[in-house]
């Protein structure tokens, strides 16, 4: 038989709560370690323990990192998904089944090999069977694909730091569980692992840790958050890192962390902190946004440096709070009543999301306005791989703040709000510093902070605002391009997808399409993104959401003679883009296109 | 000689700082005339003053409301910020985490502290921020023309429409029942009283809690209503008479009262002593304060006075753990940790 290697994928179905987020994760840091390019996706549910949960590793020497269009291996331990799971398989498929689990194989046209889980976890501790029952289906997989029993060892000493007890366990576990395979079954079906030289070290982060880590360099002097999935490991990721990075020798810190009695005074505290000269930011996810509407329309009016990050998840409203989604695009951008635009800063890799949580206080203390990092469920959850993070290449950005008597006498004329430079961006003075003072409010007011009805004032300021936001596009992150010459059609896409476009990208050219890729980093969107546009024929817009909500954005913002040339695709189920149903969707809008 | 300033022909008054008291004040109110918010402002404008206070090291903080657009009216040095509905307190706590070494006075009306920003007041009371809460209470609200508010007493009447039936919420128990660090209640009337208690306030460590019936002259002032001024002076019941001793002033060299007196000693130094009119009221029981509150209300009265404070617990800034100097003035050097820093975690990591 022939054999695939290192290009299939293999979907875990246990029940959340049993311990098996800890084997799936062995499985991946050993896989990743022989250099074998590997993602790893955590489909759980919004429950503490009991409810369904999948693990989809995907192993692919192209270095795909989307869920994969197929599951090419099953393992099956999940009795309340067992039908469900089963009847998705293609034939051919191998299934790795609890033959302890009371469930019949249903299936004769897939690579059948059962495994006496549940009893042979219960040979090395009957009080703990069901947490072990996971790492014994990680030895079969192991044996099974001819994984490494040192990078395995290697992986679980990772897993379990410094507890000699349950690393000895785990390891007898997988012997346990590779054993039994070797023992009862022959393989009979393709796929094996093979080890790949590792060119560049890397590690694997998620997303949140490195927003967390990217704030901490960026100065952060203030966390007001309330936990909501998917962004608490942001916030929590912050926690954990002051000791080691902002705590002097007395054990006293420079970032002070408030748990907030909900998402609305997490977002007034960071505008305190904001009007205080400090930096302070939150992490919370789409409906804690919805909350904070109030308080970003006022840092928007009356120009407060804040930072807020929204880890997206699927909405409407509850939604699914364990699925991923871009779909908080325009509330970000247009948030709060009346008319308003805000700064979003939006990471598609996790090197970016630690230097969009640095830059995000510069931008915000240069432009005196909340700014947003839009994350997702996808970026922010699960792993990716890292070479490292680099260190900010620039002095921190205080904006304009008058501190001294001298400076502040220069000016031939000073309002809080008055434009002197001509780009928009007033300058400030700060409370306790002794500089002249106003009183901030969100209600109307002139040049001077004072509060004004007058139709000049109000116009003339909302002219400012308008024109201090449009100032920041080009100064932003630009987007990323990848251009073919002489190409027809060009992708816009954002955030997450960065992870599938290769994938979706290769599909498109199989069927004789090339295209060019411009991965929009910020909001307003850089002149190169228009550019870019304008050098392609049709351009489509390509979004994790129903209503292609960036569509809309360039719809409202590009020249008439350009609005006809951008098409949307636009689709979400929840689960992380699986780069096939994209392709298709893509191939059917260009072929509307010709016809 | 001639470089010798001119000195006015009348002598002016000047407290501590040498400062005129011109140097409070702010802008012209443009409240109803008669409005008992304006009276808590040349309180606050007089304690403020009086207390030798520096106006820029005071904030300013308040809400949405007629009470929350004082601050434009007093203390026209300070840095201020006129908030949203029902949300200063949660702006105060993100300022005072960069500045925890401003004086934070925050003011507020019962629509903004005992409906849409309760929640909010209850958790900065629990955090024990340091601030001065004041209050100005009414029963209704003025700005959208006298809907009542949830401190309208039962049975009280405004100028229009039917007697509240609604049970109110008062804001002393509250935080009395939260373990409040300072608790007073007062009446924009009484202004020898209420400056003692805002001094006291300002000189007091966590959260302090002055709630001021401030009677509506436009919509709540008839005599059907238990929040008129007319109604306030007849039916309030002191607990005692407070004097505020500022540290800068010896308590020796106050002259000490014939009755039954007590002093309490604030965190800056200064005094409040508390003098017994009929019955002693034991400031630092909970159960006393909260007995005053219940018999008032039954009786359909207004106590008023120093109901509870306690200097036990420790302050926002000691919980979090801070140093020393305030996070605003703390170097960008040291906020951004080294290359050094981001080395070492990027080795950890490829571990």
């Amino acid at each position: 038989m022939e054999t695939i290697a290192n290009d299939f994928t293999i979907n875990i179905a246990t029940a959340n709560g049993t311990g098996s987020q800890s084997a799936n994760l062995i499985l991946l840091q050993s896989l990743f370690e022989m250099g074998v390019p590997v993602s790893g996706k955590n489909m759980f549910p919004s429950n503490i323990s009991g409810l369904p949960t999948w693990y989809i590793v995907r192993l692919s020497d192209l270095g795909y990192q989307a869920p994969g269009n197929r599951t090419h291996i099953q393992v099956l331990l999940n009795p309340a998904t067992w039908h469900e799971d089963l009847e998705s398989l293609e034939p051919g498929s191998v299934v790795i089944w609890n033959e302890n689990a009371k469930m019949e194989m249903t299936r004769d046209d897939v690579v059948s090999y059962p495994i006496p889980m549940s009893a042979l976890a219960r040979k090395i501790n009957p009080k703990i069977a069901k947490l072990v029952t996971n790492i014994i289906y990680v030895g079969v997989l192991a044996e099974m694909l001819g994984i490494d029993q040192e990078q395995l060892e290697s992986a679980v000493a990772k897993q379990f730091k410094g507890k000699a007890s349950a690393i000895e366990l785990n390891i007898t576990a997988l012997g346990l569980g590779r054993d039994y395979f070797k023992d009862n079954h022959t393989k009979s079906d393709p796929y094996v692992v093979e080890k790949r030289k590792i060119e560049k070290p890397q590690f694997f982060i998620e997303g949140n840790e490195a927003v967390a880590l990217g704030c901490l360099f960026g100065g952060v002097q203030m966390l007001a958050w309330y936990p909501i999935t998917p962004s608490s490991s942001l916030a929590e990721g912050i926690i954990n890192y002051i000791p080691q990075l902002r705590t002097d020798d007395d054990g006293n810190t420079t970032c002070a962390v408030v748990q907030a009695e909900d998402e609305l005074a997490a977002a007034g505290m960071v505008l305190g902190a904001g009007w205080a000269g400090g930096r302070g930011m939150t992490a919370t996810s789409g409906p804690g946004i919805s909350l904070m509407q109030e308080f970003i329309g006022l840092g928007y009016f009356a120009e407060i440096p804040s930072v807020f990050w929204d880890v997206n998840r699927v909405g409407p409203s509850t939604g699914l709070p364990t699925r991923t989604q871009q779909s908080d695009i325009t509330m970000l951008y247009e948030g709060s009543h009346g008319d308003t635009q805000h700064i979003v800063l939006i990471p598609g890799t996790v090197e970016e999301c630690f230097e969009f949580g640095w830059r995000a206080f510069d931008y915000a203390e240069r432009f005196q306005t909340p700014i947003f990092g839009l994350s997702d469920l996808d970026l922010g959850m699960n792993r990716w791989a890292c070479e490292g993070f680099e260190y900010p290449d620039q002095e921190m950005d205080r904006g304009k703040v008058v501190r001294d008597r001298d400076v502040f006498e220069a000016f031939e004329e000073f309002g809080r709000y008055l434009d002197v430079d001509g780009d928009g961006i007033p300058y400030r003075t700060l409370p306790g510093s002794g500089m002249d003072p106003i009183l901030y409010r969100g209600t109307g007011h002139n040049s001077k902070g004072v509060y004004s009805e007058k139709p000049h004032d109000y116009y003339e300021l909302m002219q400012r605002l308008k024109r201090k936001i449009e100032g920041a596009r080009d100064i932003l992150p630009a987007p990323l391009l990848r251009e073919e010459a002489e190409c027809e059609i060009g992708i816009i896409y954002l955030g997450s997808m960065e992870n599938t476009i290769q994938e979706i990208d290769d599909i498109l050219e199989a069927t004789g399409i090339k295209v060019s890729q411009c991965r929009v980093r910020a909001l307003p969107m850089h002149s190169e993104v228009e550019n870019f546009i304008s050098r392609h024929e049709v351009t489509i817009v390509l979004e994790i959401n129903r209503d292609g909500q960036l569509y809309g954005i360039l719809r409202k913002e590009l020249p008439n003679h350009l609005i006809t040339k951008v098409r949307s695709v636009a689709y979400s189920d929840g689960v992380p883009p699986r780069a096939g149903i994209y392709a298709e969707r893509i191939l059917e809008t260009l072929k509307e296109e010709v016809e | 000689m001639s470089d010798t300033p001119k000195r006015p022909a009348r002598a002016i008054k000047l407290n501590v700082l040498n400062e005129p008291k011109e140097s409070y004040t702010g802008g012209k109110s443009s409240l109803c005339p008669g409005c008992g918010h304006d009276q808590i402002s040349s309180v606050i404008i007089n304690a403020a003053w009086e207390n030798g206070i520096e106006p820029h090291r005071v904030a300013k903080m308040s809400g949405i409301g007629c009470s929350s657009k004082t601050p434009a009216y007093y203390l026209g040095q300070s840095h201020g910020f006129n908030t949203v509905h029902g949300r200063m307190p949660s702006v105060t706590t993100g300022a005072y985490t960069i500045n925890k070494d401003l004086l934070y006075i925050g003011v507020s009306g019962d629509g903004d502290s005992a409906s849409i920003g309760i929640g909010q007041l209850i958790h900065a009371i629990r955090r024990n921020m340091d601030m001065v809460y004041i209050i100005e209470n009414n029963g209704v609200y003025g700005l959208t023309k006298g809907q009542y508010s949830a401190t309208a007493d039962i049975g009280s009447k405004k100028k229009k429409g039917a007697p509240n039936k609604t049970q109110p919420i008062d804001l002393c128990a509250l935080a009395i029942n939260l373990g409040c660090t300072f608790v007073a209640r007062s009446f924009s009337g009484s202004k020898k009283q209420l400056g003692s208690l805002i001094k006291a306030a300002m000189s007091h460590k966590g959260f302090a809690l002055i709630d001021v019936i401030s009677p509506c002259v436009t919509f709540n002032n008839n005599d059907e209503s238990m929040r008129s001024y007319g109604y306030v002076k007849e039916n309030e019941i002191t607990l005692h008479m407070t004097d505020y001793i500022p540290h800068f002033n010896p308590v020796e060299e106050i002259d000490v009262p014939e009755g039954h007196f007590r002093d309490i000693t604030l965190h800056d130094g200064s005094t409040i002593r508390l003098e017994t009119i009929s019955a002693e009221h034991d400031p630092e029981s909970p159960v006393a304060a909260l007995t005053a509150l219940h018999n008032a209300e039954s009786d359909k009265k207004h106590v008023t006075g120093l109901l509870y404070f306690d200097n036990t617990k420790p302050s926002l800034a000691e919980d979090l753990g801070l140093v020393d100097m305030p996070l605003v003035d703390v170097p960008d050097s040291v906020l951004r940790p080294g290359k050094d820093m981001l080395d070492k975690i990027n080795a950890a990591l490829h571990i």
